[in-house]
């Protein structure tokens, strides 16, 4: 119940429509016998009139396809998606020195083979299956382009379309020593080879050319461009030799 | 599946012209009510809200442009500070043009234009805006009786703000 003469807030609340039934006709009363007051408030309600009236063309505005929540919601499961497997990739970071943790600095005397990380990772994606690509080629998708977004100025990947092997896939991971990304060649008989490069890491351990064995895989080794690199393979195959010829070691 | 979709659909119209009235640029505003959507959608399997669902997406656009604001403002700040210019004062030609409602409303202060938007323009109730702000129904009323009295000078011609006596 509103006492009167009414307050302020009494008469805004009128002007809002949000007095009682009965105070708003106490009030209309009041009003008919106090004609300033009632024409303040009915230069308010004026006011919010003319306000409708302007606002109401800004209802009418054109569709905007990007505000559809079907969209956004779409959006926002593929953002999660990404962030998901980001998080992937760096639980199965790869570690360079082949061990982890303390095992790593029992082993940092005894020699370790050079790239062991590039295999490790072979392994895991290649051998295993184990996460999605973060970059698919499609018809003639640039895996170079895909590449160079990460590495700058790095080498070249080697062209092996002449002993039937098409890069296929590129994956990024994180390893002790830096990002690295590796990218999987696949040919006709689903032989898999990889090609594999990371930065020297903080020792700046630049590599000579060379090769090494561990379980069944063979690395090709070398640095160039401010980063090492490693092709790997399954051993005792053709395609070391392959290799050996069409990249050249 | 999203019952939600189809109300959130229907009160787009409602928060562009919100977001319009806060950032006064359509585009901005766009930016703005994409991300308050984003929010509602992902908020809205824990913290669905239990009255109005537009009194909810307001306060959510609110809270969004207020944030975006006070980055903005830090950002003009360090430009200030490295260029020494202002450029975001509205020109004091703007101030003396105020004639009609409109450009009266565009002169108000942020809180202001979104109070008057939401019970002159939306019919909020003051609880629901007081919800919204967080402040008691009391300072609902006694901010909306400021903000009345504001536009309704504005609208007048009757403020001519100081620096344009200097002009003059």
């Amino acid at each position: 119940m509103i006492s009167l003469p009414p307050s302020e807030r009494d008469l805004h609340a009128y002007v809002d429509h949000q007095l009682l039934e009965s105070d708003r006709r106490l009030l209309e009363t009041w009003l008919a016998a106090h004609p300033d007051v009632a024409a303040q408030v009915q230069a308010w309600q004026q006011d919010a009139q003319h306000l409708r009236a302007s606002l109401s063309g800004a209802l009418q505005q054109p569709t905007n396809p990007d505000l559809d929540p079907a969209l956004i919601r779409q959006r926002i499961k593929r953002q999660s998606r990404r962030h998901l497997a980001t998080a992937a990739v760096l639980l199965i970071a790869v570690s360079a020195g082949g061990l982890g943790g303390w095992q790593a600095r029992q082993m940092t005397l005894s020699t370790v083979l050079p790239m062991t990380d590039a295999m490790q990772a072979y392994r895991l994606f290649a051998q295993n299956g184990i996460l999605p690509a973060d970059y698919n080629v499609q018809g003639n998708g640039d895996m170079q382009a895909w590449l160079d977004r990460y590495f700058t100025q790095a080498h070249r990947l080697p062209d092996l379309s002449q002993a039937g092997f098409k890069a296929v896939s590129g994956r990024l991971l994180t390893t002790d020593q830096g990002a690295a990304a590796m990218v999987l060649y696949e040919d006709q008989q689903g032989r898999r080879i990889s090609f594999y490069i990371r930065p020297p890491g903080p020792q700046n351990n630049l590599l000579p050319r060379g090769s090494s064995h561990s379980d069944g895989l063979q690395a090709e080794y070398w640095s160039g461009g401010g980063y090492n690199y490693a092709m790997v393979s399954p051993s005792d195959e053709p395609v070391t030799q392959m290799l050996k010829q069409t990249v050249g070691f | 599946m999203h019952e939600l979709d189809e109300q959130l659909r229907e009160l787009i119209p409602r928060l562009r012209r919100f977001a319009v009235s806060l950032t006064r640029q359509s585009s901005s505003a766009d930016d703005l009510v994409q991300a308050s959507l984003e929010r509602a959608i992902n908020r809205w399997a824990d913290k669905r809200p239990e009255g109005d669902l537009r009194a909810w997406l307001f306060s959510i656009l609110y809270r969004q442009f207020l944030d975006a604001h006070r980055r903005s403002r830090r950002y003009t700040r360090m430009l200030e500070f490295f260029t020494g210019r202002d450029d975001t004062q509205p020109s004091v030609e703007r101030t003396v043009m105020a004639q009609s409602t409109l450009q009266a409303f565009d002169q108000l202060s942020t809180e202001q234009r979104a109070l008057l938007l939401w019970v002159s323009v939306e019919g909020l109730s003051y609880k629901e805006v007081a919800d919204i702000l967080d402040v008691p129904i009391g300072t609902v009323m006694s901010r909306l009786s400021r903000a009345r009295q504001a536009l309704r000078q504005l609208s007048d011609g009757e403020i001519t703000s100081p620096s344009l006596r200097i002009l003059k």
